[in-house]
């Protein structure tokens, strides 16, 4: 892979890469001299709003990744150079000349002082890394750098070995300043390094959510795009931190509601007949405290040492709504305590445990209704189902504690939220991005909410009366739709969020518990055990397939990608032809194309490249770049 | 055109309505030269200046509502504050500021329907604009409500006068959403078209009031069933948020307003502040804390006044009513105290806004109103 071909050039020094580079470079520069300097005050006018600190190091890893790019692209760049310029290619003529010029540019750097300090990182150099100049495909290191994430790299080419692990500070907290500090106080001699250029952002930018739906795909947006590069290197192994993602919290959704399906089992009237033992839930239900301890201890750490990869999964749009899944965990442990422990709790636990609940729920719904880049519209997918079964869970918790208001307050919150996120789920818009085209067991998650849902309404109202009924049938009949088509839930990658589309199905079974405590009939009881014992299957099926995973094969915690994508889509000349075919030539929409906002370009060139479609995608890109000005969600 | 007549010979010839501030560039604005002479008050009077007497009548209703609560002496709170009665001639104060104010701006437009009728035409194709002609009605039977005894003739047919705009509102409006293509609900969708619903609300509960259940419940199964198609809509944001201007966007407090008058609405007609109802307030209680944690969100509005910031006012006030319903059914210190609170706010946030606009009259009266932006001449557009 061309990509770990840079890196190990990079690695093994740039010095042995330089003297090839001046040759090539040289060639180059003669083909494309003329035609280099009249865009140059172009890119200089456009870079100097995209200024981003570099160091000359990174030049000379640059210089050698490009090396190998000019060789292979050299007969595209030379073609683009000779042909005459209509204003429209002209920004992919840019591209390529850019190359060249920083090329030379950063050449002559390398040779003169490749040693040299941030002093070296001058201005001229700021202005010269322009920011949406195509990097060469397989560098991810060079888009790293780029991107300006990672400013705290040193300076240093003997350095590499640092390096690797410098890679990484952009994802810790206060990049990584708060590690030193740690093993400052530890007493550790930490060497002398090249103090990171003062030029680092005092606030690091929100990853625009266009960004995510453009360099991600797949049901759990967690797959790279083709096109697409990372900030961190893809073929090492990423600190464990790092990889940890929270969707591990799905392990103690799953695990937890199955502890309150063992409790429902051995305590209620229809399933006496089973003689379950209440022991399977005691047993599971210490199993579930000692996860949910785990999971949120490391996932704490993460936190405090890995801020901005926590940030950045807080603005992944699915990755989101798992923020709110310890706290559910946490709400289902204490409705699956055992009797044995405890028999009434505080209700002052259910507004400790609620709060989380309703701060995260005022940040998400009000973002869903105000509007900007992460409305309904455009990133609902099935996991917002997780924001909601939250009201759910709480108001069934609150009503078996005997709370009135409290319940129905969050009953009332969740079910006009779940409206709203139901018919635009079904409704499946072509604004919408995240809703995988084939069935995921993702989709299981449609079961959660209208089974939680009946029987909160059950306890509210004390029986379980026909408003419960009707959300019973309803989760009942979404569960046959997905089960009767459990062929097409083949061939996808197993991911640890799987556990935490294993709760609705064991909540589906619960509800059938309650649901045969009122209408007891032989058709009942034999579909609690049935759905019990699906429910057990699939959790003893995914304990099976976790732990393979997690010591034979080893790749339970995969680099985590999604958190890794870079702020700028690197673009392609093939792209931008097939996307310049059919539009209309103006300064104001390349520098649309070039500029900071959202870019559709993925839109536009996935769905079709009509006209109409460009003008309508330019249109919608001078939108977005006025909304990305607008409030903030 | 007539007006010019009264104009002075010296005439500017540019648009006297407002900015456009909605953010559609592909409509193109035509200056008409003929109506942009004209200067009266006739021509800024849009329909969105009812906000005033909508909050005014809310208020109204707020204080009676408040007076019966304090002559329930069940009330543990108001039992401390039971020499604190409003003082009834408070009350009838604004009982009749509210009626005159009502009366002349109802003049005022009956006038601007008489002289300007490309404009109100105007208004009712305009997606924000039509949504607002619901004002005068509510105002009406808001005030309505607030006469003590409502169930003898005089005020039936005063119901029916009122109630009958509504309707044929309604069927225009609604028809449109899912027939007409330039108007479909999924273009149009704005948060003002919830002051649609709130209008047949209102309706319904000003219905019952009278002693008609049924026309009560028809209007709130009307109400109630484009409630949830508008809720949804909303929330999904569809068209993005280019197309609703900045200006509008305490707008947004209508979220809060119309499940607090479905709350309200379904009080009177079950006849107990049942679970249902509780819900609605809830929902209503929830959306409010939500907008005011985005104090961001109406930054750009609030640099100039418009009378787009009386829609901070009913809303609250509705949402103060409903609570203080839950707090009659749900007696409690919790209950009580969230309907003091809210009440509170509601005076505070109506004065303030009145303040801010005796303040602002020259803006008001001679100024434009930069909230609606109604270029006379879109018709030719629709």
């Amino acid at each position: 892979m061309e990509n770990s071909k840079q890196n190990h050039l990079a690695e093994e020094g740039s010095s042995e890469a330089l003297p090839s580079l001046i040759k090539a470079i040289t060639a180059n520069e003669v083909a494309g001299f003329d035609s280099v300097e009249e865009h140059q005050d172009f890119n200089r006018r456009l870079k100097s709003t995209l200024v981003h600190p570099l160091s000359t190091s990174i030049f000379g890893i640059e210089a050698a990744a490009m090396e190998n790019e000019n060789e292979l692209s050299k007969p595209q760049r030379t073609h683009s150079v000779s042909i005459s310029m209509p204003p429209s290619p002209v920004a992919a003529h840019l591209q390529n000349t850019n190359r060249v010029l920083f090329g030379d540019e950063e050449t002559v750097l390398g040779n003169d002082s490749p040693s040299s300090a941030a002093a070296a990182v001058s201005l001229q150099t700021k202005q010269a890394k322009f920011y949406s100049q195509p990097m060469p495909k397989g560098c991810a290191l060079n888009e790293a750098i780029t991107s300006g994430t990672s400013s705290n790299l040193p300076v240093r080419n003997p350095r590499i070995d640092k390096l690797k692990d410098k890679r990484f500070d952009s994802f810790k907290t206060w990049s990584g300043r708060l590690e030193r500090q740690l093993s400052n106080l530890r007493g550790k001699h930490r060497e002398s390094e090249q103090e990171p250029q003062p030029q680092h952002r005092a606030e690091f930018e929100t990853l625009p959510v266009d960004r995510y739906f453009d360099a991600l795909e797949g049901p759990e947006l967690d797959t790279l795009r083709a096109s697409e590069e990372i900030l961190l290197p893809e073929d090492k192994k990423w600190p464990f931190l790092l990889r940890f993602p929270i969707s591990s919290f799905g392990i103690c959704l799953g695990v937890s509601s199955q502890a309150i399906m063992w409790k429902a089992l051995a305590s209620s009237a229809s399933t006496k007949f089973l003689h379950v033992s209440p022991d399977v839930n005691l047993v599971l239900w210490l199993i579930s405290i000692a996860l949910v301890l785990i999971v949120a201890f490391i996932y704490a750490l993460k936190v405090i040492f890995y801020f901005e990869a926590v940030r950045r999964e807080y603005y992944h749009p699915i990755r989101v709504n798992f923020f709110f899944a310890p706290w559910i965990a946490l709400l289902f442990l204490a409705l699956g305590v055992p009797p044995s422990v405890s028999q009434t709790l505080h209700a002052s636990l259910w507004y400790i445990l609620m709060t989380p609940i309703l701060f995260l729920e005022l940040k998400i719904y009000g973002q869903w209704m105000s509007g900007g880049q992460r409305r309904l519209s455009k990133v609902a997918n099935p996991s917002n189902h997780l924001s909601v079964v939250g009201n759910f869970v709480g108001a069934l918790l609150g009503a078996t504690m005997g709370l009135k208001e409290g319940p129905i307050f969050f009953f009332a919150v969740g079910l006009a939220h779940y409206t709203v996120l139901f018919v635009t789920l079904y409704q499946r818009l072509p604004t919408n991005e995240t809703l995988p085209k084939e069935l995921h067991p993702v989709f299981f998650l449609f079961v959660a909410a209208p089974s939680v849902a009946s029987m909160a309404w059950a306890r509210i109202q004390g029986s379980f009366d026909y408003g419960s009924r009707i959300a019973y049938f309803i989760a009942l009949f979404l569960y046959f739709s997905l089960a009767v088509r459990v062929n097409f839930f083949r061939g996808f990658r197993f991911s640890l969020a799987w556990w935490a589309y294993t709760f609705p199905m064991t909540g589906a079974a619960i509800a059938t518990i309650r649901y045969s405590d009122v209408a007891t009939s032989l058709v009942t009881k034999a579909l609690t055990v049935v759905l019990c014992i699906v429910a057990t299957l699939i959790v003893s099926a995914l304990l099976v397939t976790t732990i393979i995973h997690a010591f034979v094969l080893r790749d339970l915690f995969p680099n985590d990608i999604a958190i890794a994508i870079s702020e700028r889509r690197p673009k392609t000349t093939r792209r931008w032809y097939h996307r310049r075919s059919g539009s209309s030539d103006t300064k104001v929409e390349e520098y649309l194309k070039y500029s900071n906002s959202d870019s559709k370009d993925s839109e536009g060139s996935t769905n079709s490249s009509h006209k109409q479609e460009m003008s309508g995608s330019l249109h919608k890109k001078v939108e977005r770049h006025h909304t990305h000005d607008g409030p903030e969600p | 055109m007539g007006e010019q007549v009264h104009q002075s010979p010296i005439s500017v010839v540019i648009d006297p309505l407002p900015i456009i501030t909605s953010a559609n560039p592909q409509e193109p604005v035509i200056l008409a030269a003929k109506e942009a002479a004209s200067d009266s008050i006739l021509t800024r009077l849009h329909a969105g200046y009812f906000r005033i007497c909508l909050s005014f009548g809310a208020q109204v209703l707020l204080w009676k509502t408040l007076n019966e609560h304090v002559n329930d002496h069940t009330n543990s709170i108001h039992n401390i504050f039971h020499t604190h009665t409003f003082p009834s001639t408070a009350f009838f104060l604004l009982y009749w500021l509210s009626l005159c104010t009502l009366i002349l701006l109802s003049f005022l437009y009956i006038l601007r329907c008489i002289f300007y009728l490309r404009l109100v035409k105007a208004e009712f194709l305009h997606h924000v604009g039509v949504n607002c002609l619901f004002l005068p009605w509510i105002s009406w039977l808001l005030l309505l409500q607030a006469i003590p005894y409502t169930k003898n003739f005089p005020c039936r047919i005063l119901w029916w006068i009122f109630v009958v705009p509504v309707v044929i509102l309604d069927i225009k409006i609604y028809g449109q959403w899912f027939t007409t293509e330039k108007r479909f609900l999924s273009m149009v969708a704005n948060p003002t078209s919830q002051l649609s619903v709130m209008g047949n609300l209102v309706g319904a509960w000003s219905a019952t009031r009278m002693g008609w259940k049924e026309s009560g419940v028809c209007m709130f199964s009307l109400g109630l069933a484009h409630y949830l198609v508008v809720f949804i809509t909303l929330y999904q944001r569809l068209s993005g948020a280019s197309r609703f201007p900045a200006m509008l966007r305490p707008a947004f407090f209508l979220f809060v307003a119309a499940p607090s008058t479905a709350s309200l609405a379904w009080s009177s007609i079950s006849g107990s502040f049942g679970v249902p109802c509780k819900m609605l307030f809830f929902l209503s209680l929830f959306l409010f804390t939500s907008l005011i944690c985005r104090p961001t969100l109406f930054k750009k509005s609030m640099k100039r006044f418009n009378t787009a910031w009386w829609t901070y006012s009913f809303p609250l006030t509705f949402l103060a009513l409903a609570s203080a319903e839950y707090a009659r059914e749900v007696k409690g210190v919790v209950a009580s105290g969230l309907m003091l609170i809210l009440s509170a706010l509601s005076v505070f946030v109506f004065l303030g806004v009145m303040i801010v606009t005796a303040a602002n009259t020259d803006t008001l009266l001679r100024g434009n109103d930069a909230c609606l932006s109604l270029p006379g001449t879109k018709t030719t557009n629709n």
